[in-house]
């Protein structure tokens, strides 16, 4: 693998990581809210 | 290079740290306690969890410290494909079980356990297996995290590894205790969004800090051949090959997940799945890049115990904040994991073995359910943190844990799907691979000869399970007929006459092989089918009081329908005297 290859190689998986954060903490987020608005419990 | 000597906290700043995890996560728990709190809800949250939660639970339960550690093992060890080898598999795993997750939710709507299905399926021994594998694999799984929490503390700060064991046990009895699988999914939440957000930080950080990309060029010289080699054949023989034998089993015979598949709305099961897939593949392999950098860096671990290249990778090129992150990703992927461990213990105990077998499903007290699951838990953590103490090849235990798991696989998936299952068949097949696994992977007899080709064929069959039971999740019987033949005939020339020489991953095939052919010549033959509609009615709520109504609500079958409206609570039908 040529050193270009291999640094992205390594930084994806934290880009990957980042990207499945935002996708959990707004479906949380929209949850929470829903659960707020009709006064119901999160769990 | 030895970071960790001179990268240590002071006993103030661990003691804060600590105090502000547990103690947040505390204050979390307490935003959903109830005074009185629902025995079903304690063991499953109402089956009605949302996406959010669910996807970060699945997660985090999925990610312990160990898999952090294992997969940094394998970057420095089999190099550049090395994380892949580990984290991957893994996480591919948590996808081919979504479809039998579907059908598992589908036929027992509001079950609690896979056991207590299998006891509504087959009866008793079935489910004594599945739960007592649990219990046992559970146990381990705690003991391990905890060992994890006393070694990573007294690694960065002064505290001794039994004070740390205490401290980590004792803070995750402290949120659990109370609300019970209500609390680890919620605590779970905030746990993956810091163990996220910290890996999103510092593999990056490391990586530049550590002065690469140009370090690939200068560490080159560091890696063999077959470490530099993407597509090493090594790394998938010797890591790759025996994990994805191993996961499929720890997927489906683990009560933590089965328990999230039970609590997710269930037409939340297939995005949950493929997030927490996409999840736990990203950050195992992410956190696994540390090994592959430390392999170039040239790093030497401390006391060339590869368990602390994180560790010391961390402390050696974190500044302090970054480390104080990295200690937190660390203690919040051993406390969702072990708290899923409570969690899933209490569950059993609950279900299983007070509400199946002690008190019976109509005469269950739900308020003596909530009481025996919390003394489930506060014993559970006592013996966990006892067991710690002994130092136990925890290795060898899971490697146990997961053949017992393997040899379960071929038989539980079969009971959701064929009506020919048998209790019977379902336990002499799992017997009989259990006894076949043991001298294969433990070396008890010599497979020179033989008996090493027995082996083989055993293994290369085992290789059809497996593929064929992935294939048949997505694709149906057909298919997974033609990839397990495939699968055989394609293996056989390479594996037959060397293949024995693994004796990990021979030790996995041939609990499936056994097991998937000896439950399939008992059944296949029968003439009786089971009638599938039982299991719902014997799998319901506990607690029927108005919480657990309306906790219940959209909780039903896939049409809307609540199958156990009408449950009633008869003994186990054995296979074959329903209709069809």
């Amino acid at each position: 693998m040529t050193t270009a290859a291999l640094t992205a190689y390594v930084l994806i998986w934290p880009v990957l990581v980042a990207v499945v954060l935002v996708v959990i903490s707004r479906g949380f987020l929209r949850e929470w809210l829903e659960a707020r608005r009709n006064g119901e419990d999160l769990i | 290079m030895d970071g960790m000597e001179t990268a240590q906290f002071s006993a103030l700043v661990i003691v804060g740290l600590l105090v502000f995890f547990y103690g947040g996560t505390f204050l979390i728990s307490t935003r959903i306690g109830k005074k009185e709190e629902n025995a079903d809800g304690y063991m499953t949250a109402g089956n009605n969890i949302g996406f959010g939660i669910s996807a970060a639970s699945m997660t985090a339960t999925w990610i312990w410290a160990s898999s952090m550690y294992a997969s940094a093992t394998s970057g420095y060890t089999y190099g550049i494909s090395g994380p892949i080898h580990y984290g991957l598999w893994g996480a591919l795993m948590i996808l081919f079980i979504y479809p039998f997750g579907k059908r598992i939710r589908a036929v027992a709507p509001k079950a609690h356990t896979l056991a207590e299905v299998m006891y509504a399926r087959h009866g008793r021994s079935s489910q004594l297996m599945l739960a007592g594998s649990n219990i046992v694999g559970s146990l381990i799984s705690l003991m391990s995290n905890f060992i994890a929490g006393g070694v990573l503390i007294s690694l960065l700060s002064p505290f001794t590894f039994t004070q740390g064991v205490f401290a980590v046990a004792a803070g995750v009895l402290l949120y659990t205790l109370w609300s019970g699988f209500r609390a680890s999914v919620l605590t779970d939440f905030v746990q993956v969004v810091a163990m996220l957000g910290a890996v999103a930080v510092i593999v990056p950080f490391i990586f530049f800090a550590a002065d690469f990309p140009a370090a690939f060029e200068t560490g080159a010289g560091n890696l063999t051949a077959q470490q530099g080699d993407f597509f090493s054949s090594q790394a998938f023989m010797e890591q790759g090959a025996p994990y994805i034998a191993a996961v499929l089993a720890y997927a489906i015979g683990n009560q933590t997940i089965a328990q999230r598949l039970f609590a997710v709305k269930e037409s939340l099961i297939k995005p949950t799945f493929i997030t927490a897939t996409v999840g736990y593949g990203a950050m195992v392999i992410g956190v696994g890049m540390l090994g592959v950098l430390a392999l170039y860096l040239g790093y030497e671990p401390t006391g060339g115990d590869l368990n602390n290249i994180i560790p010391g990778m961390a402390a050696e090129y974190l500044p302090p904040v970054l480390l104080a992150l990295f200690f937190i990703m660390i203690v919040g992927a051993l406390s969702s994991t072990a708290d899923s461990d409570l969690a899933a213990l209490s569950s059993i105990v609950m279900a299983d073995v007070y509400g199946q077998n002690v008190a019976g499903k109509e005469k269950a007290d739900p308020k003596t359910m909530l009481l025996v699951g919390r003394i489930t838990m506060v014993v559970a953590t006592a013996v966990a943190v006892a067991f710690a103490s002994l130092q136990l090849n925890i290795l060898d235990l899971l490697v146990f844990v997961g053949a017992l798991w393997g040899a379960l696989v071929f038989p539980v998936l079969a009971s959701f799907y064929w009506d020919k299952v048998t209790g019977r068949a379902f336990t002499t097949s799992v017997l009989a691979a259990l006894a076949v696994f043991l001298p294969v992977r433990f070396g008890w007899i010599s497979v020179d000869g033989f008996f090493g080709i027995v082996v083989d064929v055993l293994s290369v069959v085992g290789v059809g399970v497996v593929l064929g039971l992935m294939a048949f999740g997505f694709f149906g019987v057909r298919t997974a007929k033609i990839v397990g033949v495939v699968a055989i005939v394609a293996t056989a020339p390479f594996a037959i006459g060397s293949l024995h020489e693994y004796a990990t991953l021979c030790g996995s095939l041939v609990a499936y092989s056994v097991s998937t052919v000896i439950c399939w010549a008992m059944s296949v033959r029968r003439r009786e089918g089971f009638d599938f509609a039982v299991i719902a009615q014997r799998t319901g709520d506990f607690d029927d009081g108005p919480e657990a109504a309306a906790a219940g609500t959209g909780a039903g079958t896939s049409d809307g329908t609540d199958a156990t409206s009408a449950a009633a609570d008869d003994d186990p039908q054995p296979a074959g005297t329903g209709t069809q």
